[in-house]
Parts: structure tokens; C-alpha cells; sequence
């Protein structure tokens, strides 16, 4: 089963590397972390922090849009371009093509990451302000995209991508502002809309635990478990989206 | 034991706006037994593509059963002896054709070296070999079709499904089709294929089934469904005069030379019987025989009147 | 390429390249009206609280080119009536994004006290700032040198500089500004104790020397000011002075005389009352 899973994961990777998107968005990424060189120097005090800042929002929000352009229409496309008919005749099972694609967009995701935390580390090593919380950062928005991910396949399993770019990045936008339902739980009256409320912040996807480029920046000590608390979110509620999808997937009509 | 079985099969979709279904096959059922070449026509839109996709398990009946060698399609086991080539090819055309290939090797589970015996093995006999490394993109229609072939046959499948493989190849491309269904016969495999050139299936097929608006019209060995009456003859008479023979319809009419249509063995003799005498003379008696094609139109057009409508 | 082709393409080039020349010119002509507003939407931002709901995640980045933004801003003397904003912008909205960022606070603030002439809202800005980050030693550092040299609150100045030297890995000199501070602010019993303390730490010469000045100085104040309390009080007992030091021990006011740091007496003149010291001020006072 894993060979299966690894050869459509293989030929996804090959696709990826073979779409003009990922070189644009990588070509943009490089770009601009090289311009936060530029941008420090406007800066009265200290360069480190805008250096830094930039950087790692530059990598957050590149590894995103990576994740979501092409999670979309990983397995939409390959239905609306028919090319799914004659892997699915295969002795395979559904849920192997769903999660080889995944591991496929994973891979090339990696590449991606790589790629554009070499080109910062090299930048903060030349300027002498290299610091190894800025890998571990890099490292928690990697699981970051990986969950992104999941949900962009499962929406890929749904629907068409325009709608499933809407819906994961309205998850990506929400699951960054769960903190606010706090705030909301506090002003509601009605004990049902709290239990709502929190119903719904248990439920959604929580990006905050991948998030710490602030704390490494600012040099504060991560508390102990940070990364692995992280890595089991991801499993689970990665899983679970992933299951989802296979689900989806499983009696999906291939019209 | 039968390699496919349908019973009762059922299927329809609607579309997104509407609530209104639309029934695309209705209590079909039919066997293909092992060995033999089914051949499935019927019109464009008949339901045929849909009837292949639900033996795959690419969709899922609304009623009724599906057996594919055995199994239920949408289990992975059920596919394992079976090779499929789709309508219009649609390949991942960013491949090569030897990536194309290898891909689908490993998908069955081939390791290195048997997977580049078998890929190159393949290539070499749908006339490829040269072509390997050019991407998918680059090939033609014909080429795209026989590197399909080839990645249906990859894993020496007992069962080979084919759905419209001589559409829109040029008239060797078909012979070359033609032949290779032949030879998975002559090996003992089941080809079961949809077309509607029903020329093709004349020859090759051992049993035909002939789906009209979702249902099976007919299925049978050529012989049995053609079989029996000449359906038709066609006779040429000299008609010196005006007015038309009493009997038979006419087809075409120059100088005077009338090429009539008599559609059953009394007619024949009725029109026989009243040239006697009249300066008419009888030039050609060919019997028609009823083609597939035939049957094809008059089950059309029987199953347009009883749903009260025309067909163009 | 036909010879009709080339023509075609040219004709639609020319013309690009004219309407963007007519546009650059335009715009140069009458898009000067336009500017200097583009900087005003940004003084209306809401408050960082409601910000980090757009940032989505961004705070940080945020807070950096808010600050980038409002250094430009700041650094216009062209604009007038720029500072109007200046506290929402600096207190509520870039710390409230990022309130470990410490430039904000830091250049807030001198552009508060230097320019805005404010420097009660920069001390509002300061304190904010210690508050976040109780372990930056530079926050109070500067509220307490904004109050000595601005305000001139020297006993204000001493309590910033009593919570700087309290975080842990603070330069030495944080303590010598506190003693200093202390004896402005009045308290030279407290001030010269402290300046003991940092005499008795002191790990090199320099600062030694230092602190031994100061002491040596207050040493002198404080025992002056203790004869002239035990005086007086001698004079509302017995009604006049004393007619030597000697003798406010033995009236049991002073346990014991003091001497002055080079070991003399202090020097008494039993017609005026006064105590003085013979020596000379090291520190000039």
C-alpha cells in the first residue's frame, strides 16, 4: 500500500515541480526576504527585529499561498481534466490516491520551505544575527502548512477551487483569530451561545500553537513541550481532516 | 463463473439546479463470460461510457448489482486482473511516455527490475519505443491511444476493458486495434468494449450487447440477432412506364431503371408475380441481409415511438 | 513576420508609449494635490487591540512597518500638526501590536519629550512599556533621565531608577545614577549609603574612585548636618551654643563626634554656631 501511496506521491511532486506557479511564488519569496535588508534601513533602532519580522512573515505567508494554491486543486483537477478515470480503474484504493497526493504537495512543500529558509539563514549569517529559534520557527510554520494543507485537499475532494480557495483561507484567516472567541464568549448572555461559542473554537482549526515567530524574535524562552504540543495537534486534527477527505472522496461520482 | 455481471442496474443523476432526474440506465443486467469478445454498442449518449464507469467503480449504481471477477468494483481486488483504457485518452501529459508507463507500474506493484522489463516490453508492442521520452503532450491522438493500450495491458490483465478504442483513429490505427483484441482472445483473456462503429464489432465479436436509451435492446452472438430472415431485398426492375410497382418502396429511380426496397418474402412474390405480362422486367434480386446497423435504427426508432417522441 | 504585422504591433506601442508619457505627465501636474493625504488614513487606525484581528497572525510585521511608517511621518517637518496623533499612534496602536517591541517606546518617547514638548506623555508611554517588560532595564533607565533632566522631579527620577537597578543584568552605571538621583531628590543619608554600596561592589578602579568621591563628600554633608541638628538642638536646651564639639556628646546628644573623612575635627566656630569642614570639596558642592 505505502508503495502505491508513494508513487502518486512521487508523480505529484513531479507535477508540482513542473508548474510554473511554485516558481513564481518561490521567485517572489526569495525576493522579498532579500528586500528586508532594504526595508531595515529605514528603520531608527533595531534592524535585527525588521530583518527578522519580515523574514519569517515572508516565509509564513509564501508557504500559505503555496499550500493553498496548489491544495486546491489537487484532486479537483484531476477529475475536471479526467485524468483520475484511469488511476482509479487501478487495484488502489480511494483513500491511497487522496493521501498520496498529500504526501506529494507535503514534499514539495518541504522543497519550498527549504529553500527559502536557506536563503534567510544565509541573510541573518551575513549579517550576524542568526539566531537557531529562527529554524524552530521555521520549523512549527512547516507543520503550520501541513495542516493548511489537509484542509485544501479535503475542500479539493468537495468542491471546485474557487470556492475551495474561499473556504481555506476563511479556515486560515479564522484559525488564527480563535483568541477573539474569548472576547466573544465573554459579551454573550445565553448560556447556549457560549457553549456554542466554545463549541466552535474547540472545533475549528487552531493555528496559534504554530505561530511563534514573535517569541523567537523578541529572544523569549519557548515553554517546554511548545513544538510537541504542536506536532500532536497536527496529527490529530490533521488526521481527522484527512480522514475527512478520504471520506468524501470514497463514494465521490466521477461524472 | 461469469467475469462480469450486471443485475438490475440502475442509474441516474441530476443536476445542480434541477431536482429532476434523469435516468441514464434502467434495469440493465447482462454477464460477460470468460474468454469471449463483448462487443457494447448502441448510440451516442446511450449510456454506454456510464455503464463502463459503474463496472469500474468510478461510479456507483443507484440500484442493482455489479460482479467484476467476482467482487464489488469499488474493491481494490476486483481490479487487479482487469486493464482499462478510457474514452479520449486524458493522461497526465507533463509525463513522458516511459514515466507515464513506470507510474503505472508501480501502481501495480512492480519492482524494479520486472517494472522496466515489463514498461519497455510494452512500448516495444504498441510501436512506441522511440517515442518514450517525448512528453505526453507531444503525442498524437493515435499515439496517445497505444500508449494507453499499453498501459492497460502492463500487468498482463485476465480482463480488458476498452471503452470507444478505435474512435478517432485512422483506418490502420483500427486494424491495429482490431488485431489486438484478436490476439487477447487467441491468449485466452475477455475484451469487453464499447463503440458505436458497429462495422467493427460485426466481425470480432463473439457476443454483442445493444443498449438503447439505458436499456439492453438486444444481446446475442452477431448470427442470433442478425440471423434467420433476410430481412430485405433489394430489386432493380426496368419500368418502361409511368406509376410506380404495386409493391416495395422506392429507393432510387433513373432512366428507366427503378431500385425498389420489398421488405418481407410475400411482397417478393407479389411484385414477381405482377410483372408478368406488363413490359416491366426484373433486373436484380439482392438480399439484404439485416446488419447491426439495422437492428441498431429499428430498435432507435421503436424506442423513440413508445417514449413518444422522434428521434433526428 | 509579414510587413502588415509589424505595422500593426508598432501602431499599438506608439501608442502605449504616448498615453504613458500623457499619464506620467498628469500625474505630475495634478497629482501633487493628492499627496501628503496619503498619509493621513494611516493616523486614523484603530486600536492595535482591533488590529490584531486584520493581522491575522502578522502582528509583529505589523507593528515593525507601522513603526517604519510613522518615523518617516515624524521626521517631516513639513506637516504641521503632526503630533495630534502622536500618542495613539506610539501607545495604542504600535506597542498594543507588539508591546516587546522596544523601539516604539524608546524613539516615542524622545519624540514626545524633544518635539511634542511632552514629556508627561512620554512618561505615560515609558511606563506602559515597563509594564510589558519588566525585564528591560533601559525603559525605566530613561523615564528616570527624562524626569531628571526634563522635569527636573528628582525623587520621581530616583524611583524610575530604583525599579531599573532592580532588573537583574543592569549596568553598573544605572546604580550610580540612582545614588545621584537620590541625594537630588534630597535624601543624602540614603544617597550616601548607597554610594558605600556601590564603593564596597566595585570591581575596578574606576568606579571605585568614583564612588569614593561621592562618598567622601556626603561623609562630609551628612555629618555636618548632623552637628548643626545636635546644635540646635543643644541651643533649645541650654539656650545658647556649645562652646565646643565636646560638648554634645557629654549633653548626651551625640554618641560620639564625628570626625572628618581625613581623620581631622571638623572645624567649630562657637560664636556663629557652625560647624564647617576644614577640607576642601572633592565634587565641589
Amino acid at each position: 500500500m505505502t508503495g502505491r501511496i508513494l508513487a502518486i506521491a512521487l508523480n505529484t511532486f513531479r507535477e508540482a515541480i513542473r508548474n510554473r506557479i511554485l516558481y513564481l511564488l518561490l521567485v517572489f519569496a526569495v525576493a522579498l526576504i532579500l528586500c528586508a535588508q532594504t526595508l531595515s534601513l529605514l528603520t531608527v533602532g533595531s534592524e535585527e527585529k525588521i530583518i527578522k519580522d519580515f523574514g519569517l512573515a515572508t516565509i509564513d505567508l509564501f508557504g500559505v499561498l503555496t499550500a493553498v494554491l496548489m491544495g486546491i486543486g489537487l484532486v479537483s483537477r484531476e477529475i475536471e481534466r479526467r485524468t483520475v478515470y484511469v488511476l482509479l480503474a487501478k487495484p488502489i484504493h480511494r483513500a491511497e490516491f487522496v493521501l498520496g497526493k498529500y504526501a506529494g504537495l507535503v514534499l514539495t512543500l518541504l522543497v519550498n520551505t527549504a529553500i527559502m529558509a536557506l536563503c534567510f539563514v544565509l541573510l541573518l549569517l551575513a549579517k550576524g544575527i542568526f539566531d537557531p529559534g529562527i529554524l524552530l520557527a521555521i520549523a512549527l510554520l512547516f507543520l503550520q502548512f501541513l495542516l493548511i494543507t489537509a484542509i485544501a485537499v479535503l475542500f479539493s475532494c468537495l468542491s471546485n477551487p474557487i470556492v475551495s480557495c474561499i473556504l481555506t483561507l476563511a479556515l486560515y484567516a479564522v484559525g488564527h483569530l480563535l483568541w477573539s472567541f474569548d472576547l466573544l464568549r465573554a459579551r454573550l448572555a445565553a448560556p447556549w451561545a457560549r457553549a456554542l461559542c466554545a463549541g466552535l473554537q474547540r472545533l475549528l482549526p487552531d493555528l496559534a500553537p504554530f505561530d511563534v515567530k514573535g517569541q523567537v524574535v523578541h529572544g523569549i524562552p519557548l515553554p517546554p513541550g511548545t513544538v510537541a504540543y504542536a506536532f500532536v495537534y497536527l496529527a490529530l486534527y490533521g488526521g481527522a481532516v484527512l480522514a475527512l477527505a478520504c471520506a468524501a472522496f470514497q463514494r465521490k461520482e466521477m461524472q | 463463473m461469469a467475469v462480469l455481471t450486471l443485475e438490475g442496474v440502475a442509474k441516474s443523476y441530476r443536476t445542480h439546479l434541477s431536482l429532476r432526474k434523469y435516468w441514464i440506465l434502467k434495469d440493465l443486467s447482462f454477464e460477460v463470460h470468460p474468454g469471449e469478445i463483448f462487443g457494447f454498442i448502441g448510440t451516442n449518449g446511450a449510456g454506454k461510457t456510464t455503464t463502463i464507469k459503474l463496472v469500474l467503480g468510478l461510479l456507483f449504481p443507484d440500484a442493482g448489482r455489479i460482479r467484476l471477477c467476482g467482487d464489488d468494483p469499488s474493491r481494490p481486488e476486483a481490479r487487479r486482473r482487469v486493464g482499462f483504457l478510457p474514452e479520449n485518452p486524458y493522461f497526465h501529459d507533463y509525463l513522458t511516455g516511459w514515466e507515464f508507463l513506470d507510474f503505472h507500474a508501480r501502481l501495480h506493484g512492480f519492482r524494479q527490475p520486472e517494472r522496466r522489463r515489463r514498461v519497455g516490453e510494452l512500448l516495444e508492442r504498441v510501436g512506441l519505443k522511440n517515442r518514450a521520452d517525448r512528453a505526453l503532450r507531444l503525442y498524437s491522438k493515435g499515439m496517445l491511444q497505444r500508449i494507453g493500450l499499453a498501459q492497460a495491458l502492463l500487468h498482463d490483465p485476465d480482463v480488458v476493458i476498452l471503452d470507444e478504442p478505435m474512435s478517432g483513429l485512422d483506418p490502420i490505427g483500427r486494424r491495429d486495434v482490431r488485431d489486438l483484441i484478436l490476439e487477447l482472445k487467441r491468449r485466452g483473456r475477455t475484451v469487453f468494449f464499447s463503440t458505436h462503429i458497429l462495422s467493427d464489432t460485426e466481425t470480432i465479436c463473439d457476443r454483442v450487447g445493444m443498449l438503447v436509451r439505458g436499456r439492453l435492446a438486444a444481446i446475442g452472438s452477431v448470427e442470433d440477432l442478425v440471423r434467420g430472415d433476410v430481412g430485405s431485398w433489394e430489386v432493380t426492375l426496368a419500368w418502361p412506364g409511368p406509376g410506380s410497382p404495386p409493391v416495395g418502396e422506392v429507393l432510387s429511380r433513373r432512366d428507366d431503371r427503378i431500385l425498389l426496397r420489398i421488405g418481407s418474402q410475400a411482397d417478393l412474390h407479389r411484385l414477381v408475380g405482377s410483372l408478368n405480362g406488363g413490359g416491366a422486367r426484373l433486373v436484380a434480386v439482392t438480399p439484404a441481409r439485416r446488419s447491426l446497423e439495422d437492428l441498431l435504427v429499428q430498435e432507435v426508432r421503436g424506442s423513440a415511438d413508445a417514449a413518444g417522441e422522434r428521434r433526428p | 513576420m509579414s510587413r502588415k504585422g509589424r505595422t500593426g504591433r508598432g501602431r499599438f506601442l506608439l501608442a502605449a508609449a504616448l498615453l504613458l508619457a500623457l499619464s506620467v505627465g498628469f500625474e505630475k501636474e495634478f497629482g501633487a494635490a493628492g499627496r501628503g493625504s496619503g498619509a493621513a488614513p494611516l493616523l486614523y487606525l484603530p486600536s492595535g487591540r482591533y488590529l490584531k484581528v486584520a493581522s491575522l497572525g502578522y502582528d509583529e510585521l505589523l507593528a515593525d512597518v507601522l513603526y517604519l511608517w510613522s518615523i518617516q511621518y515624524y521626521s517631516n517637518y513639513d506637516i504641521g500638526d503632526r503630533y495630534v496623533y502622536l500618542e495613539h499612534i506610539y501607545k495604542d496602536v504600535i506597542t498594543e501590536l507588539d508591546p516587546r517591541y522596544l523601539d516604539p517606546y524608546l524613539i516615542g518617547a524622545m519624540i514626545m519629550s524633544a518635539e511634542a514638548q511632552d514629556p508627561e506623555m512620554a512618561l505615560r508611554l515609558l511606563d506602559k512599556g515597563i509594564a510589558k517588560n519588566p525585564d528591560q532595564w533601559i525603559l525605566p533607565f530613561e523615564a528616570g533621565f527624562l524626569c531628571y533632566q526634563t522635569l527636573r522631579d528628582y525623587p520621581r527620577s530616583s524611583r524610575y531608577f530604583e525599579q531599573a537597578a532592580a532588573v537583574p543584568g543592569v549596568p553598573p552605571i544605572v546604580q550610580r545614577f540612582k545614588a545621584e538621583m537620590t541625594r537630588r531628590a534630597g535624601d543624602i543619608r540614603a544617597s550616601l549609603g548607597e554610594w558605600a554600596g556601590i564603593y564596597d561592589a566595585a570591581t575596578d578602579d574606576y568606579v571605585r574612585t568614583i564612588a569614593w568621591k561621592h562618598v567622601h563628600d556626603l561623609r562630609v554633608q551628612v555629618d555636618l548636618e548632623d552637628l548643626t541638628a545636635a546644635i540646635a538642638a543643644y541651643r533649645d536646651r541650654f539656650g545658647r551654643a556649645p562652646a565646643g564639639l565636646a560638648q554634645l556628646r557629654t549633653a548626651g546628644l551625640l554618641a560620639e563626634i564625628p570626625r572628618d573623612p581625613e581623620g581631622r575635627d571638623y572645624v567649630y566656630e562657637p560664636q556663629s554656631g557652625r560647624p564647617s569642614y576644614g577640607g576642601v570639596s572633592i565634587l565641589g558642592r
